[in-house]
């Protein structure tokens, strides 16, 4: 495998503020879950990785927002609204996620897809 | 190990892959346990919305009489290339495809793959919901014998197993059959909102004759801000799917919200009338697997076939997946006959599995467009500058301003010469050849 590492041209800032602001919790009010409160599936590994990680991409990436800062900055895990989509586990530029699948029956149940 | 239940196959994960494979097997006289740990099957699915039967016809020859779940036939499908404010758009629409059997329809994944397993279970296949396998069980010499699942008692042996667990594929990792986890440079993460429309709506505003006419439309350019990606709109029974992806590697490079950019996309002056007073019914994420031909995962090992998208079958050109997963399933499931036959579940034999699918569309298109991700990837910026100059260039062309042609031609090659080196776009030209012709 060849690896190119690409210099990133950065984004217009332009783009960036033509993007609005979302009411996430409204959407993910439109996903049926099955919470599992017993065993949460994700979790951070090791949090003085993530203060060691200026830029904590999961924060945004995560179609979800499980990830969010607590006022002493650091990095909290709603894993109850996560899609599963697997994300995070490969995004995470330290691999400081930790990613099992729910157990059976539980998490996000499509009714659509 | 000491089993808790013994079967003929293991097939973990009831998705295309995993339920055409139970079929044939089932079909084929075999004894199949199907594990799959969202309460139902497709609870955990999906895609942006569109299905080519082709694939299914090959597993449920009569499937057309079983009734899928189906939301519409694709009677029109092609391209917009999206700027800023403007859309070239490249549609074909023809009654050819309102002539039995049509190539493709739209469709919603937790409806299609409950219906999809229901035909198994009639097939005589053992469904296991909300069951999570954890382990594929192997003995000594690393031979699969089962898996082991998070139910009391839920050791499952079994002497071929066919995984089929979609594109976080944990068990194929475990096997040492993916080399390392999905790069985030070759995975798409896709958002998508299904929006509430009565079907009268959908068609006025599509142009659309009826219940028998669908729309499919895949969107260039603004919509993924010029990143590499794609957005689509397809056109459901009473509904509306609408989606956007890109490469997780440039949502992480530029720090960005993936369900921001598919409501900047709704917004968009081109797309937002379609959507006018359409509700969200449901919004979901999934990855894409777009590592390609060269990065796929080993196909077998020992007792194991690897099927769908946890072995990265995706035609990401074609916006296609399920039916090479469907097809690949049931070549799985036919090679697990074989081998039931034979008494033989080693690798070696195991392998028929790969020639099969490199003599089937599945391998040849994968190989054929070995080279698309990494051309996007090393040119990410070629969208966006095509796209915008696709529409300034339309724009002027279907002006009356007083100008001569021959000039208003010659200001259409300096807005592309302005983008665009001579010597950059014969490059990114041969580069998209290359990527398309394999």
């Amino acid at each position: 495998m060849t690896k190119r590492q690409r210099q990133p041209e950065p984004l217009d800032p332009k783009l960036k503020e033509s993007l609005p602001q979302v009411n996430l919790d409204a959407l993910i009010g439109a996903v049926r879950y099955e919470v599992d409160e017993d065993f949460a599936h994700l979790w951070i590994k090791d949090h003085e990785v993530c203060q060691g990680c200026p830029a904590k991409p999961c924060l945004a990436f995560c179609p979800a927002g499980v990830y969010h800062l607590d006022r002493a900055g650091q990095v909290m895990v709603s894993y109850q609204a996560c899609l599963e989509c697997g994300s995070c586990r490969v995004g995470c530029p330290f691999h400081n996620i930790g990613w099992a699948l729910p157990r059976g029956g539980y998490g996000v149940a499509y009714k659509l897809g | 190990m000491t089993p808790n239940h013994r079967c003929d196959a293991i097939v973990v994960g009831a998705g295309p892959a995993g339920v055409a494979a139970a079929i044939t097997m089932a079909k084929g006289g075999l004894k199949v346990c199907l594990i799959e740990r969202g309460r139902l099957p497709g609870a955990k699915n999906l895609f942006g919305g569109v299905l080519y039967p082709h694939a299914l016809a090959e597993v449920i020859p009569d499937y057309a009489e079983r009734h899928p779940p189906f939301e519409r036939p694709v009677t029109e499908q092609g391209y917009w290339l999206l700027s800023p404010d403007s859309v070239v758009r490249i549609m074909h629409k023809s009654v050819h495809y309102k002539t039995a059997p049509t190539g493709a329809y739209t469709a919603l994944r937790a409806r299609f793959d409950a219906w999809f397993a229901e035909q198994a279970v009639q097939a005589g296949v053992l469904l296991i919901t909300k069951t999570t396998v954890t382990e594929v069980v192997r003995d000594a010499r690393g031979r699969a014998l089962g898996v082991a699942t998070d139910r009391p008692e839920g050791l499952v042996q079994a002497p071929i197993l066919v995984i089929a667990e979609g594109v976080n594929n944990l068990l194929t990792q475990s096997l040492g059959l993916a080399k390392g986890d999905l790069p985030p440079r070759y995975v798409a993460l896709s958002v998508k909102e299904v929006l509430a429309l009565p079907a009268a709506e959908i068609e006025a505003r599509f142009g659309l004759a009826g219940a028998d006419e669908g729309v499919a439309i895949d969107i260039f350019g603004d919509a993924t801000l010029g990143l590499p990606g794609t957005a689509f709109i397809y056109t459901d029974a009473k509904a509306i799917s609408i989606g956007v992806g890109l490469l997780l590697e440039e949502l992480i490079v530029h720090n960005l919200k993936p369900y921001e950019i598919l409501a900047r996309f709704k917004a968009h002056p081109v797309v937002r009338p379609y959507l006018a007073g359409a509700t969200v019914l449901e919004y979901g994420a999934h990855l894409i697997p777009e590592q390609g031909y060269d990065r796929m995962p080993d196909l077998v090992g020992d007792g194991v076939l690897i099927a769908g998208d946890a072995a990265a079958m995706v035609d990401a050109v074609h916006r296609e997946g399920s039916n090479l997963a469907m097809t690949a399933g049931r070549m799985a499931g036919e090679t697990a006959l074989e081998a039931h036959r034979r008494g033989d579940f080693s690798a070696a034999f195991l392998r028929a599995y790969r020639t099969k699918l490199e003599e089937s569309f599945v391998l040849k298109d994968l190989k054929q467009y070995r080279r698309m991700t990494d051309f996007l990837d090393s040119t990410p910026h070629v969208i966006g500058t095509y796209v915008d100059f696709m529409n300034e260039a339309a724009l002027r062309y279907f002006t009356a301003q007083g100008m001569p042609k021959r000039e208003m031609e010659g200001e259409i090659l300096g807005l592309l010469r302005g983008r665009r080196s001579f010597f950059g776009i014969a490059h990114d030209m041969m580069k998209l050849l290359r990527g398309l012709r394999g």
